[in-house]
């Protein structure tokens, strides 16, 4: 057990949650990806903390999760809006403007 | 029961300085305050929902301006809050942009079918945010602060519920934003994890020490600006940018390129000169490719623009590169080390009097045209005079133009970098320097067909300006045309902000 | 702080399986409902790893609010909007998006090659299984923690739940029946882009004009 192996994990997480933001064409989906990278922070955040032997990693941790609830609920919202509007949540459509 | 019950006496409350932290609670009250007036008010007099935002933003204003008088630097929660110079003039000019885009958007919103209520404040909740951000020395209070001021602005750029674009502009902000958040919050995971603490002033001294050399200090540093970057909308980070601009209603786009990338810029001031700042081999070329990156992109696709809405948010991706320069030159040496911040802070304030004035004068023409296509602005000057020398002056200030105040933002950025010295600092001088010239041209080709083209529709009725859109006119343009020609009062209030270092 | 047993690996190693699996099931399912209950699974696998570092009460959090509410809610959007919508994985993504997928690649095979390298404390650093130090329990130090030294943090998230919940309320909503009745106002509101489009009969994406 080194704190080693808990950032790996973390690290891998967070991998494979870029990889879904980037790759996934479904709102929701894409949401759901950015709770894994969320969670590859708190893996992070809590192995520091026992590691230095701190609350605060914890409390970050917990500060990370309330605000994901925000986020998420918004998110949510921006993503039935969408819908409403265009009965697709599939983000390549989102496409209107050519940058 | 007891042992809770023991606990609770035991429990020492945070010493908690209620004079500082007043510009907060005030804010904190007055939106409590609008969104019970709002349930209260009936459809038609929604406005005084708007009223009562205003009016409340000034009284915020107060205790910012009493705890100046006062001048005492002010710390608390162990150094996770510190109210300084900087951190007033901060909280003042978010305030101040605020206000203004208050009374740019009190028509715009009351005229449309939006929810007015809701919409002021969501937008004093994101400045409340600001305000946070302005003082925040520590990981934890940063993301907090960054959160609350930018989930209301995603909110607000889809205000226009049922236009698609508008609809594409939030989804895209929202997006990225949370994307940008989560990196960063993966850097701060780093970095607490390198030094074991989340106040800056702690993080400061590791990392300026031999935790500095650790690899993952290296990673966290990255991932931070990378997340920070998509913040300020710096290239190659910078492509939600004008989608969401153009998309998102136009007083929304005018607060989000000037409040919500100034509060990016802020949380970067603080992070780079409290925290990393051992660190500078590692931001410092970071910067450099950030800056000359943002710069260039942003004018060469602002050229080719049609759409003024467009052009100006890629000139605002383009002037917030002007803005990466002092941090890219920041670490060489301690001369260019408080230039730098100086010419920082200085532009981010003439930066926000300037694009605030062009979007307002966007407004005014918009809602006779209902365009924002370049050639709609053919002829403006036969039958809005006014309208046409204010949008002159504030584009011309863009581009850095003498007598006005963008050309005194422009002077520091370059003193900054010559002050540096080193070759890469003067190398950034002279990008900047040209993309200054190109800049040039399409500011000027707005300019022209304002003054010489006909008038494409041959309709040449005054524009009515509202009067709270004229006040904003007004307030903006004083701005850029007082710091221009006497520039002295202004850089002076710059060098006061500095931040309190160690 | 304890020496680690191989009871510790063998949990770390179960739970590190679970937290990848699931990951690699939200990104790869083409049904979103599939993808939801590998978040979950993924979320209790964390949950187990902070109970393994002692970080009892985020174990609660992290079931309670993330597996417990946010999937939950995420759940309720899918159902709201179809679960029959299967998504094309291979087709084209996002445009702009294949530079920051390499830039981030690079960044995170750095980060691998750096923190194995093998220079670093980071590697070095014995067990972190034990708990955050200070008098009584994880709650307790937690919560001393929480109303001291962040309170202000904490305050300022409690305003942040309440501006979502006010946001979401006014993005969800539908306007009200009688609203489009009313006359127009002299001032046209400006519209700079698109024609106002009618939320009880909406139209297809196919059918806007282009820009």
């Amino acid at each position: 057990m080194y704190l080693n192996q808990f950032l790996l994990l973390a690290a891998f997480l967070f991998s494979v949650g870029v990889y879904g933001v980037l790759a996934r064409k479904n709102g929701v989906l894409v949401l759901m990806s950015i709770e894994l990278i969320l969670n590859a922070v708190n893996i992070n955040l809590v192995a520091f903390g026992a590691f230095h032997d701190t609350v605060a990693g914890q409390v970050f941790a917990l500060f990370v999760i309330a605000v994901a609830a925000a986020e998420v609920g918004v998110g949510l919202a921006i993503v039935l809006l969408i819908y409403r509007n265009r009965h697709s949540i599939d983000l390549s459509e989102v496409d209107l403007m050519k940058g | 029961m007891h042992a809770v019950l023991a606990a609770a006496q035991t429990l020492k409350a945070p010493d908690l300085d209620y004079f500082a932290l007043a510009p907060e609670i005030v804010l904190t009250a007055v939106l409590v305050g609008i969104l019970l007036l709002d349930v209260f008010v009936d459809e038609t007099r929604k406005y005084l929902v708007t009223q009562v935002a205003g009016l409340g933003l000034l009284v915020s204003l107060v205790p910012v301006v009493a705890l100046a008088a006062n001048g005492a630097d002010r710390s608390m929660l162990g150094g996770a809050y510190v109210v300084d110079n900087f951190a007033l003039l901060v909280k003042a000019l978010f305030l101040a942009t605020g206000y203004v885009v208050l009374l740019m958007s009190s028509d715009y919103i009351g005229e449309g079918d939006y929810y007015e209520g809701e919409y002021s404040f969501l937008l004093l909740s994101s400045l409340l945010g600001m305000m946070v951000m302005g003082s925040s020395r520590d990981l934890i209070t940063i993301f907090v602060a960054l959160e609350l001021l930018s989930i209301p602005a995603y909110l607000l750029a889809g205000w226009r519920k049922r236009d698609l674009r508008s609809n594409e502009a939030c989804l895209k902000y929202y997006l990225l934003g949370v994307l940008a958040s989560a990196v960063m919050l993966y850097g701060m995971s780093l970095i607490f994890g390198a030094t074991g603490s989340t106040v800056l002033r702690t993080i400061g001294r590791e990392v300026g020490g031999s935790v500095g050399e650790e690899p993952i200090v290296t990673l966290g540093i990255f991932f931070i600006v990378v997340g920070f970057a998509f913040k300020v909308s710096a290239v190659p980070f910078h492509f939600w940018a004008p989608d969401t601009y153009e998309g998102a209603p136009t007083p929304v786009t005018a607060f989000l390129s000037v409040a919500s990338k100034a509060a990016g810029f802020v949380a970067l001031l603080q992070l780079v000169y409290i925290g990393f700042f051992g660190r500078e081999e590692v931001w410092g070329p970071l910067f450099w490719v950030l800056a000359a990156l943002t710069m260039t992109v942003g004018n060469l696709v602002a050229l080719r623009q049609t759409n003024v809405v467009r052009m100006l948010a890629y000139s605002s991706v383009a002037q917030a590169g002007y803005i990466l320069v002092p941090f890219a030159v920041a670490g060489s040496n301690p001369a260019a080390n408080a230039t730098a911040q100086t010419a920082a802070l200085v532009y981010l304030l003439i930066y926000a009097a300037m694009n605030l004035g062009a979007f307002a004068i966007v407004m005014a023409v918009a809602r006779k045209t209902r365009s924002a296509e370049i050639s709609s602005y053919g002829g403006l000057f036969t039958y809005a005079p006014g309208l046409t020398l204010l949008m002159s002056v504030f584009l011309f200030s863009l581009a850095g133009i003498p007598p006005l105040a963008g050309w005194f933002a422009k002077l520091y950025i370059f003193e900054s970098a010559l002050d540096a010295g080193t070759a890469a600092a003067v190398t950034l001088a002279v990008v900047a320097g040209l993309n200054a010239v190109i800049a040039l041209f399409y500011y000027s080709a707005v300019a022209k067909e304002m003054w010489m083209r006909p008038v494409p529709d041959g309709d040449t009725t005054p524009i009515p300006v509202p009067p709270a859109l004229a006040a904003a006119l007004a307030f903006t343009a004083i701005v850029v045309v007082a710091v221009g020609v006497y520039p002295q009062a202004f850089a002076r209030l710059g060098d006061l902000a500095q931040l309190t270092l160690r | 702080m304890l020496a680690a047993t191989k009871v510790d690996v063998a949990v770390f190693g179960a739970s590190a399986v679970i937290v990848l699996a699931g990951a690699i099931g939200v990104v790869i399912s083409a049904n979103p409902v599939h993808a939801a209950l590998s978040l979950v699974m993924t979320l209790f696998g964390v949950a187990v790893l902070f109970v393994a570092q002692e970080a009892h009460f985020l174990a609660a959090v992290q079931v309670i609010v993330y597996a417990g509410a946010i999937v939950v809610l995420f759940l309720f959007v899918i159902m709201l909007l179809g679960v029959d919508r299967r998504e094309n994985v291979a087709r084209e993504e996002l445009r702009g998006q294949r530079p920051i997928a390499f830039l981030l690649g690079i960044a995170t095979i750095a980060e691998f090659v750096l923190l194995t390298r093998g220079t670093s404390w980071v590697t070095g650093a014995e067990s972190v299984v034990g708990p955050a130090s200070g008098p009584g329990a994880n709650v307790e130090t937690l919560a001393r923690s929480l109303f001291t030294r962040y309170l202000l943090a904490f305050e300022i998230t409690s305003v942040l739940l309440v501006i979502a919940v006010v946001g979401a309320v006014v993005l969800a909503r539908r306007p009200p029946p009688e609203r489009p009745e009313e006359p127009e106002p002299l001032a046209v509101p400006e519209r700079l882009h698109t024609p106002q489009l009618d939320d009880a009969a909406p139209v297809p994406a196919t059918e806007v004009p282009a820009p």
